[in-house]
């Protein structure tokens, strides 16, 4: 040892050995240096394993899916892009913490420390880049998990392999983003506000052209996938999308190296910079492609004309007419349906049979899905699709036979709670048929102030004090056997003078308002089922009058109707003749209330 | 002057004319010095370049002008830096932890850095490591749960795994209590291969008891290199002890004993004269640099 000046000098060492000093136990093989990245990489997946945060995002990502699927059918064409959704929330928190991973050395003071290490910062980062795989089990559990419930309520087709593929690479690219930031920024709220961008990302298209909605990490919103009778291929565009996703990954990957590395390897990391970048743009031209004619006729063919793309099977007088893939329903519709017609012998059966149809709704125009496509030839898209049952509200003039009952694609739910509602709900359209109660009448509106000619129009009729009504309300109350509580009317809120006016629903007939749908049945919420036709509005008085039939035996109501079922299919005959048969007093009902402005509706006469 | 230059020019670690600053402050000012194998302690003030000498042989941190080598490998080159890292073990000054690891944890993934990667051979590392540093019963506990002293022993011992040829320790005693510091000294005196060792320290004591080699850096530059004898010797004849504080001694304490003990630079006359410290002599030193 020595110094330049102030001491003496030390002594030396004769020869300098350049192999000196190696230090035993180090890897010197030609591959330690991926020796070295794969031991950090198995440390740092371990942390993303362990880490509570990526648990959490693992848990709300399901609450998420969950959510997002629970009251739908399931169809595979639109669980698969709901579990992306799952996959954002997952992704938001593995960006967390692969920034807090990357910013680990400088946000704990302990660059010095790490630069004294023979693994250099880039190799450091390679490893936190393959470590990220650490994060796929946690998205694997998301669709596996996805994938266990949804086949436990009847799946609908099968999963997309790209799009599934696609959302573990959006939480790979997530990821990617999050070390590529905490390469340069150590501060933790830098993840915080990357994660928030990407679930600000993940909502509606704020680009100039709809289809851009693709481009997005991943469009959540704005999608007619729910309600599609089939997957419709290039909507979305799933394996571009993955390609896009991948090259985003790839691209923030480099980006952490070429901040992480100092020097060297600049032309490499360049080169895949570029190649990135090109396979982002190739995805993005991809994504932006037309759906083809071909592919858009056939899907409005579908919706307008279901019977084109339908299969029916006849059981017990019934015809059930599903799409392609939706066979497993068939036995779901069957049992509700032919526990009412078991109660009601063929020979009291309209003539016309029941026909129990899937459809389609559409809404155009849509440019996600007609985009790139000329105007002309959207518009008559738009009015083919209009002739759909399905979008029949919106066409008074397109009258759907009063045999028919008709299931939206999308709203048949799965099994559990909501499933026994859609029972009941079909059950109760099924009796509707089997006691010949019409669905709508024609009717005249006024002439306009502006003068011209009368209007016809359909209306919903109202069974205005007719046996049949109560009586198909009991049909479906006995084959479905709702709970008690399941069943809830204007008793169950202290009767019609303890409700409100604005809870009141109430249809003028004639002269006088009558309570209707003030009940809540299973399904009254949902729109299981549709039909006949345009459906009756059930009436409180009929509810009421159904309620005190089920609390009586079964058999004693069913020999009843057995000896006299061409009287109580009479529309004459009235709730007070029925329950004066049955022995039991007449519900009373409060007359309505009047409301200002109230159409006048029909009533129920053929 | 040409024989210290000779005896740089073959040593196992050398600095050649290093100079470094940070804006207008000069931290490094010519230093010329060569280590050997054994443990040499490094005494300076604050800011008199300390930290900023070692992480340059750390090969932490650049120099501005000068040049280093390390078992005759050059830092500048990237590969012989490499090279001088998988040789090196340090203990920067201050050391932040990932909190959230555990001891054994954190020890695993140093190795890991430090090239270490078959698993028997690294849990063997961290194992004897630990042990050596008396935390081998944390090995599972979270770094979060460790006392201050605790986690200087585990920066101590990151610093020792891999059995490192060049083992540099900036303030390595600090927060360690008298035992600990003991230990410490046993530790680095029993380390297998005679490793060039550096360690920068406050404590004069530390030096003495297990330093054969010190080097004393005043604003920047090395004013003294030698043994802690030397060291001591050259403030022979400038300490005294007195019963007052005499106003002429450059630095002046009180002991337990009631007594003032003076540095300066001759003892007056009445005054009890005694044998230099260690710590006597780089006060004096120092006030000699200017730096008191």
């Amino acid at each position: 040892m020595t110094a330049a000046a102030g001491g003496p000098a030390l002594p030396g060492v004769d020869t300098v050995d350049p192999t000196a000093g190696q230090s035993p136990g180090r890897d010197r093989s030609p591959t330690a240096g991926l020796q070295t990245v794969m031991g950090l990489a198995r440390v740092e997946a371990l942390l993303l394993v362990r880490s509570l945060l990526i648990l959490a995002g693992l848990l709300a990502g399901g609450a998420v899916v969950w959510l997002a699927i629970r009251s739908a059918e399931p169809l595979w064409w639109n669980v698969d892009w709901r579990i992306g959704l799952g996959q954002v929330v997952l992704g938001m928190t593995v960006l967390v913490v692969a920034q807090l991973a990357a910013s680990r050395a400088r946000r704990n003071a302990m660059t010095d420390l790490y630069a004294s290490f023979p693994t250099t910062a880039g190799i450091r980062t390679v490893a936190q880049l393959a470590g990220l795989l650490g994060a796929v089990p946690a998205s694997l559990v998301l669709v596996g998990a996805t994938t266990a419930v949804v086949q436990s309520r009847g799946a609908i087709g099968t999963p997309s392999f790209a799009v599934l593929a696609g959302g573990l690479l959006l939480v790979l690219a997530a990821g990617a983003a999050g070390i590529a930031m905490g390469t340069k920024f150590s501060h933790p709220l830098v993840g915080t506000l990357g994660a928030v961008l990407l679930f600000l990302s993940s909502g509606n298209s704020h680009l100039p052209w709809a289809a851009g909605l693709w481009l997005y990490p991943w469009a959540s919103f704005g999608d007619q996938l729910g309600s599609l009778p089939g997957p419709l291929a290039g909507y979305p565009p799933a394996g571009a999308h993955a390609l896009e996703l991948a090259g985003l990954a790839a691209f923030a990957g480099v980006v952490a190296l070429a901040t992480a590395m100092t020097r060297g390897r600049t032309r490499g990391l360049l080169a895949a910079g570029i190649i990135a970048v090109a396979t982002i743009c190739l995805a993005g031209a991809l994504q932006l492609r037309p759906i083809p004619t071909a592919d858009l006729n056939h899907l409005v063919t579908e919706v307008a004309d279901p019977g084109s793309a339908q299969r029916c099977t006849t059981a017990s007088q019934v015809r059930y007419c599903l799409y392609p893939g939706f066979g497993s329903l068939l036995p779901s519709l069957k049992a509700p349906t032919n526990a009412v017609l078991a109660h009601v012998p063929a020979r009291a059966r309209p003539a016309d049979s029941l026909t129990v149809r899937q459809v389609a709704g559409l809404s155009l125009p849509d440019s996600t899905l007609t985009h790139g496509h000329p105007d002309r030839q959207v518009s008559q898209w738009d009015a083919q699709a209009n002739r759909s049952p399905a979008n029949r509200t919106s066409n008074s003039a397109n009258v759907p036979p009063a045999s028919t009952v008709y299931l939206p694609v999308g709203s048949w739910p799965a099994a559990g709670g909501p499933l026994a509602d859609a029972h009941f709900d079909l059950a109760l359209a099924a009796a509707e048929w089997a006691v010949r109660i019409p669905s709508q009448a024609i009717d005249s509106l006024p002439p306009q102030a502006s003068g011209g000619p009368s209007r016809k129009v359909t209306l919903a009729c109202v069974p205005l004090d007719q046996a049949r009504e109560a009586i198909a309300i009991w049909l479906a109350i006995i084959a479905t056997h709702p709970s008690a509580g399941a069943l809830t009317g204007v008793e169950g809120r202290g009767g019609l003078t303890g409700v409100k006016v604005s809870d009141l629903v109430a249809v003028k007939v004639g002269s006088s308002l009558v309570p209707t749908d003030i009940w809540a049945y299973p399904g009254s919420n949902t729109t299981a089922v549709t039909g006949p036709g345009h459906g009756p509005q059930a009436t409180v008085a009929g509810y009421l009058l159904a309620k005190a039939m089920a609390s009586l035996p079964e058999q004693k109501v069913a020999r009843l109707l057995t000896d006299g079922w061409p009287r109580w299919l009479n529309w004459h005959s009235t709730d007070a003749e029925l329950a004066a048969a049955l022995g039991i007093p007449m519900p009373s009902v409060h007359a309505g209330l009047s409301q200002p402005g109230t159409p006048v509706e029909p009533v129920c006469t053929a | 002057m040409d024989e210290m230059t000779a005896n740089v020019s073959t040593a196992a670690v050398r600095a050649d004319g290093l100079s470094r600053r940070y804006g207008a402050t000069r931290a490094l000012g010519g230093v010329d010095l060569g280590l050997e194998r054994g443990i040499t302690g490094l005494l300076g003030p604050n800011g008199a370049g300390k930290t900023t000498l070692l992480s340059i042989l750390a090969t932490v941190n650049e120099p501005d002008t000068g040049n280093v080598s390390v078992f005759g490998l050059d830092p500048r080159d990237a590969a012989e830096r490499v090279e001088i890292r998988r040789r090196l073990g340090y203990l920067p000054q201050e050391l932040g932890y990932h909190r959230h690891f555990t001891v054994a944890g954190f020890l695993g993934y140093v190795a890991i850095l430090k090239e270490i990667t078959d698993r028997r051979r690294r849990a063997e590392e961290v194992a004897k490591v630990l042990a050596a540093v008396g935390l081998e019963a944390r090995a599972r506990t979270r770094i979060r749960a460790l006392s201050g002293g605790m986690r200087q022993r585990l920066g101590i011992a990151q610093a020792l795994l891999g059995q490192p040829a060049l083992l540099i320790l900036d303030e390595p005693t600090a927060g360690l209590d008298p035992e600990q510091r003991l230990r410490f000294r046993e530790l680095l005196s029993e380390l297998p291969g005679n490793p060039v060792i550096v360690l920068s320290t406050h404590q004069a004591d530390d030096i003495a008891a297990i330093c054969p080699q010190v080097v004393v850096l005043l604003q920047g530059q090395v004013r003294f290199a030698g043994t802690p004898a030397e060291l001591a010797a050259a403030a022979a004849g400038h300490v005294w002890t007195a019963a007052e504080r005499h106003p002429s001694a450059h630095v002046s304490w009180r002991g337990g004993d009631g007594r003032w003990r003076h540095i300066g630079d001759s003892p007056p006359a009445g005054a009890e004269p005694v044998a230099p410290t260690v710590e006597d002599g780089y006060l004096l030193l120092s006030h000699a640099a200017g730096t008191r």
